[in-house]
């Protein structure tokens, strides 16, 4: 596994400007070893940016990247031997079949097998025996998977990895990253599909027009973002009285069933509602998805 | 020293994935540039007869012109008329400036280059391995070539010198390289490969036209020093240009360094 590391990533004011236009703009960020980090954002909002200067292929405007102990630029030959990438949109030559384009970047990293790929293979699906060309966008997202993950990086750097996955293979890919987790692995995976970050991160940055608005736990920001209760009562009772404690928003009526949008502990809640005939109480906890929608709404 | 060792393995390794991955390209230009060398080889002696019967019947200014080629005309001179002053020189140096702009322009547009880019190969190796492979594929299809135009000469029953054949192939070598290697340097600078063959190709022409309309016009002929075609000359039938080759040789490590350089500082995009 290699040394151990304070860090697996570390920006500090980095920033990438297109012209006038920011890709990126003053990131701090701190990836911990050892943890799944979800980047998650809209589209345009400088994930591609973040990692493409991670990765040495843009050269920051500001600022610096630092990857398991060494400079994203300066160090940055050595650290790929580190580092399994796969890029939101990649090319394969399609004369090439998957086994051969593993062989030349296993030869690359100077490996004389294939390490984990005939294995990954199998619990993916997919013939390497095949040209590149013939392959369907889903088999050709495993092969790229597949190159990423081969050479058992300290560092792996996905990019909408699930892209084109069926849902199957979705769900062994995340235990895949699991797996790599739980052997001390770092991961960074940059999605827009937040029902898989959620699924598989530890911690999560948002990152909006350019800049990152909040890096917290998975958990944390699910929990911090409003829960919708739902209380089903006897009898129709005063909505008004909800609607002024602390927390509460977005209270809604429909007969003799009251439901609200909350913020902070359910403690006032409940106690009110004791006040009358409750038949039935449901907390839904928001997805990472709503809390994404409301965060982003919200900044709006 | 180790450092620089892996450095020399990686770069070699990726050279031979090239090279492999051309083999079929480059027997495909050899044969067709070598069957082309025989074709030229096994027509000489029925041309020679017809050319000299219409020198004998052409208008005195055309003779003027044609100097040289007054009198029984020689295996060299009709292979330096055109196959070797044209038909290599302009139509070779192609075959590696397609493969130079492919090399770092035409992997973004295939987006096949983040991938080559996340392993441990520095981008100067792609410089320079690129140059290797184009420097190795044009000598296997000069040698190709040669051989080929070679076999006829027994057919044909000319009187023809291996070495002669050999050293003007061999001149010609540097001058394909160095269109190669502008094309790579273009491609490491811009982001469209077709940028990168049309200035080449537009030069070579360019350098090839100065050449031609210096020979056939007096007022043209102080333009001739800008092509390369003039210094590099006609080696079938005289000297071998050690100076040209040399000059070209030196151009190509230039524009290597400058292609590296260039290569280091921008931004790759998919």
């Amino acid at each position: 596994m290699g040394p151990r590391t304070s860090s697996a990533i570390l920006t500090e004011g980095l920033t990438k400007l297109y012209g006038r236009r920011p890709g990126i703009e003053g990131l701090d960020l701190e990836v911990l070893p050892g943890e799944i980090f979800g980047f998650i954002g809209p589209n345009g909002a400088g994930k591609t940016t973040t990692i493409r200067l991670l990765l040495d292929l843009l050269r920051p405007t500001a600022g610096r990247a630092t990857l398991l102990d060494r400079d994203a630029h300066r160090q940055s030959v050595a650290l790929r031997g580190s580092i399994g990438y796969l890029p939101g949109e990649f090319g394969l030559e399609p004369r090439m079949t998957g086994r051969q384009l593993l062989e030349y970047f296993g030869r690359l990293r100077g490996m004389d097998d294939l390490g984990v790929a005939p294995a990954m293979a199998g619990r993916l699906d997919i013939d390497l025996d095949l040209p590149m060309g013939r392959l369907s966008r889903g088999n050709r997202q495993k092969i790229g998977l597949i190159q990423t993950l081969f050479h058992r990086p300290r560092l792996l750097i996905l990019d909408e990895p699930t892209t084109g996955l069926d849902p199957l293979v979705q769900d062994t890919f995340l235990q895949i990253l699991r797996e790599a987790r739980d052997e001390g692995r770092t991961v960074f995976l940059s999605s827009h599909i937040l029902s898989e970050v959620e699924r598989v991160c530890d911690r999560v940055a948002i990152v909006r027009d350019s800049r990152l608005a909040t890096l917290e736990t998975t958990e944390s920001l699910l929990e911090k973002r409003r829960k919708r209760v739902v209380m089903v009562f006897a009898a129709p009772v005063d909505a008004a009285r909800f609607a002024q404690l602390p927390g509460v928003t977005d209270v809604q009526v429909q007969g003799t069933a009251v439901s609200l949008r909350l913020q902070d502990g359910i403690d006032a809640v409940v106690k009110l509602a004791a006040q009358f005939t409750l038949l039935d109480l449901r907390v839904d906890h928001p997805s990472l998805d709503e809390v994404f929608m409301g965060y982003y709404g919200e900044q709006k | 020293m180790t450092g620089l060792r892996t450095e020399l393995r990686r770069m070699w390794i990726f050279t031979a994935h090239q090279l492999r991955s051309r083999w079929r390209s480059l027997t495909i230009w050899g044969v067709a540039l070598g069957a082309m060398g025989a074709l030229y080889v096994v027509l000489f002696p029925s041309m020679s007869t017809f050319m000299q019967e219409y020198l004998e019947q052409a208008p005195e200014s055309l003779k003027g012109f044609l100097g040289e080629l007054q009198g029984p005309m020689t295996i060299e001179q009709w292979l330096g008329m055109e196959y070797l002053s044209l038909l290599i020189p302009v139509v070779l140096p192609f075959a590696v400036m397609i493969m130079g702009a492919r090399a770092i322009a035409g992997r973004e547009e295939r987006k096949t280059l983040d991938l080559l880019l996340s392993n441990p190969l520095p981008r100067r190796d792609v410089v320079a391995g690129t140059v290797l492979t184009m420097a190795i594929v044009l000598a296997g299809v000069l040698a190709i070539t040669w051989m080929l135009t070679y076999i006829a000469v027994p057919l044909a029953g000319v009187d023809l010198s291996p070495a002669r054949l050999a050293y003007s192939l061999v001149a010609l070598w540097p001058l394909c390289l160095l269109f190669g290697v502008l094309a790579l340097l273009l491609s490491a600078w811009v982001r469209r490969s077709a940028f990168a063959i049309t200035i080449p190709a537009v030069i070579l022409l360019a350098m090839y036209l100065a050449e031609v309309l210096g020979q056939a016009a007096k007022s043209m002929e102080p333009y001739r020093v800008v092509s390369l075609f003039y210094h590099v000359g006609n080696p079938v039938e005289g000297d071998f240009p050690w100076t040209a080759v040399l000059l070209m040789l030196a151009g190509v490590c230039v524009l290597t360094g400058a292609a590296v350089a260039v290569f280091q500082r921008r931004d790759v995009f998919t």
